[in-house]
C-alpha cells in the first residue's frame, strides 16, 4: 500500500487542482470542453487558473522553506514564519511598493522579498549564535522576536499610508490569492523551482546533518555551507511566495512533518513529497477560502490552520517515532 | 600513525591540553584514559580535526586535519562521538549507509535484528552500538570512538572488542577513548595516561 502512496497523492492533487478550477461563484457552462481550451472562457482562464496554479507553487514553496528551516536548524518548530524569513520578506516587499519602486506580484517585488528574506533569516542566525554555537531553543526565542519586531515595522508602514492602494497591501499581507494574475506567475515558478532545485541539491547532506553537527563533520559535510545553501533555498522559496501572495503561516510547519510521518525522514524524497502535500494543503484551502462564505473570501490562513492542525495532531497520536527532542 | 607535536587547546578561555605529544602508532588499538573533564574527549576531537590546536601540530600520515576538508577528512579517519543522538527517526540501516554498506558490520556489531528499527526508539548502547558501526562503514584507515564501551552490556563489550582488534589487526588505527573506572585495559596494545 505504502508504494502507491506517492502515486495516490499526486491523483489528489490533480483532481483538487481540477476540483478547484470548476467551483466558485459563478457557474461555468461545459467546464470539461473549456477546460481543454486554453483561454476561451474568461473565468476559468484569466481568474480561476492564476489563482489556482498559483496556489500549487505557494503551497509547494512553503513546503519546501520549512522543510529547509527545520533540516537547517534541526527543529521540528521551525518555519518560514518563526525564524524571520516570511516577516523579512513581507517588509522588503511593503517598503517597496511603498515608496513606489515596485508592485504587488511584480518581479521587482519578488526580488526586494527574496532579498529581505535572506537578510532577516541571516539576522536571526546571527543573533541567535552571538554567545555560542547556535541552539535551536535560542533560533526559536531569536527568531519569535525578530518576526515579531519586523512584522510591528510592517503594520505601522501600512497603517500610515492613507493611499488607495494602501487596504489592498494589507490585504495581501494577510494572505490573499485574490490579487494573483496570470503575469505572476512566472516570478512565483521561478523562485519555486530555484528553492526545490537547490533543497534537492542538499537533502542527503541535511540527513547527516539531523545527527549533530559534529556527526555531520566527521561524515565529511561542510556543515556551514549546507546550513547556508538550506537558508538560500528556504529564503528564495518563502520570500516568493511572501512577496506573491502575503504571509501564510503554519503550512511551512505542517506539511513537511505530515510528508515526515507518511515518508520518513529522507530529506531528498521528503523535498518532492513535502511540496506536493503543501501544493495540495493550499489549494483545497483556498478552495474553501473562495466558496464556504460566497461572496465573501475567508483569509486563507486560518483555513490552512483549519486543513493542517488536526491532520498534524492525528498523525502525532498514531505515531511518535519520527521526530525525537533532545 | 598519528603524530600529536606540543599540542595546547584552549578552549573558551580554559587550557583543556597543555604542550602535550605522543605518537600513536598504525595498525593498533589505543586506548586514552582518564577521569571526566580531563580533556581525552578534546583530544579525540582534535585528532578528528573538528578542534584546531591553538598551538603545535597534529598529522595523520603526514596529513594535517586542521588544514584539510571535511571530505578530505572523511577519507583518512571515521568517528563515533559519546553519547549520539538521534532526532529524525531513520533506521539503523539507514543510519549506517550514509557512510558505507551496512549488512556484513551490522552482522558483526549484532544489530541485523534491529536492521529496520527506528533509531529514535534505540536504547543508549544499541545507539552507540549503531553510532560504532556508521563509523566503521566509512571505511578509513584510521577509527576514533569516543567511550564506545560506556552503555555496553558484557556480551556487546567483548563483541566490540573483538571487533576493534580484527579491525586493528587488518591495519586499521584505532583510537578509543576509555573512562578510568574501566579497569581491564589488556586488549589495547598501548594506554594514554595523565596526558596533561
Amino acid at each position: 500500500m505504502k508504494r502507491f502512496l506517492p502515486a495516490l497523492t499526486g491523483l489528489l492533487l490533480v483532481a483538487a487542482a481540477v476540483g478547484s478550477l470548476s467551483v466558485g461563484v459563478t457557474h461555468i457552462d461545459g467546464f470539461w470542453r473549456e477546460l481543454f481550451h486554453p483561454g476561451h472562457n474568461e473565468i476559468l482562464w484569466q481568474i480561476r487558473f492564476p489563482r489556482v496554479v498559483a496556489a500549487l507553487l505557494v503551497g509547494g514553496a512553503l513546503a519546501v522553506a520549512g522543510l529547509m528551516a527545520q533540516g537547517a536548524c534541526n527543529n521540528a518548530l521551525a518555519e518560514p514564519s518563526i525564524v524571520g524569513t516570511s516577516a523579512g520578506a513581507s517588509l522588503a516587499t511593503v517598503i517597496a511598493i511603498l515608496f513606489g519602486v515596485v508592485q504587488v506580484g511584480s518581479l521587482g517585488a519578488i526580488a526586494f522579498g527574496v532579498l529581505g528574506a535572506l537578510l532577516a533569516t541571516a539576522l536571526t542566525f546571527r543573533l541567535a549564535s552571538l554567545r555560542s554555537g547556535l541552539s535551536s531553543f535560542a533560533l526559536i526565542i531569536v527568531g519569535i522576536a525578530v518576526t515579531a519586531i519586523l512584522s510591528a515595522v510592517v503594520g505601522i508602514s501600512t497603517s500610515m499610508v492613507t493611499r488607495a492602494d494602501a487596504r489592498s497591501i494589507s490585504f495581501w499581507n494577510f494572505g490573499s490569492l485574490s490579487l494573483i494574475t496570470n503575469s505572476n506567475l512566472l516570478g512565483i515558478l521561478a523562485t519555486t523551482a530555484i528553492g526545490i532545485a537547490i533543497a534537492f541539491r542538499i537533502a542527503p547532506s541535511l540527513d547527516r546533518l539531523s545527527l549533530g553537527d559534529a556527526t555531520a563533520f566527521n561524515l565529511g559535510i561542510n556543515v556551514s555551507r549546507v546550513r547556508i545553501g538550506a537558508l538560500i533555498a528556504l529564503s528564495i522559496a518563502a520570500g516568493g511566495a511572501v512577496s506573491t501572495v502575503g504571509t501564510i503561516a503554519f503550512l511551512g510547519l505542517a506539511a513537511p512533518h505530515i510528508a515526515r510521518f507518511i515518508y520518513g525522514p529522507a530529506h531528498r524524497f521528503l523535498v518532492i513529497q513535502s511540496a506536493i502535500i503543501g501544493a495540495l494543503v493550499l489549494v483545497l484551502a483556498d478552495t474553501a477560502a473562495r466558496t464556504i462564505a460566497q461572496p465573501n473570501e475567508l483569509p486563507i490562513g486560518l483555513v490552512t490552520s483549519l486543513i493542517g492542525a488536526p491532520i498534524l495532531i492525528a498523525l502525532v497520536a498514531m505515531r511518535n517515532t519520527t521526530w525525537k527532542t533532545q | 600513525m598519528i603524530t600529536i607535536n606540543e599540542i595546547t587547546i584552549e578552549i573558551a578561555g580554559r587550557e583543556i591540553i597543555y604542550n602535550y605529544s605522543e605518537q600513536i602508532p598504525a595498525g593498533s588499538i589505543t586506548a586514552i584514559v582518564g577521569p571526566n573533564g580531563c580533556g581525552k574527549s578534546t583530544l579525540l576531537a582534535a585528532i578528528a580535526g573538528s578542534i584546531v590546536p591553538t598551538k603545535g601540530t597534529i598529522t595523520i600520515d603526514e596529513v594535517h586535519p586542521a588544514l584539510s576538508t571535511p571530505a578530505q577528512l572523511a577519507k583518512i579517519r571515521a568517528m563515533a562521538v559519546q553519547n549520539q543522538f538521534y532526532s529524525l527517526g531513520f533506521t539503523v540501516r539507514q543510519i549506517i549507509e550514509m557512510a558505507g554498506p551496512a549488512t556484513k558490520i551490522m552482522q558483526a556489531l549484532e544489530l541485523s535484528n534491529i536492521a529496520d528499527r527506528h533509531v529514535t526508539t534505540l536504547s543508549g548502547g544499541e545507539s552507540q552500538r549503531v553510532a560504532i558501526a556508521q563509523a566503521v562503514a566509512q571505511d578509513t584507515p584510521v577509527l576514533l570512538l569516543d567511550e564506545p564501551l560506556a552503555a555496553q552490556d558484557i556480551a556487546s563489550r567483548k563483541r566490540i572488542i573483538e571487533f576493534l582488534q580484527n579491525l586493528a589487526e587488518n591495519g586499521v588505527t584505532v583510537v578509543v577513548v576509555v573512562h578510568q573506572a574501566e579497569k581491564d585495559l589488556t586488549w589495547a596494545d598501548k594506554v594514554i595516561k595523565d596526558f596533561l
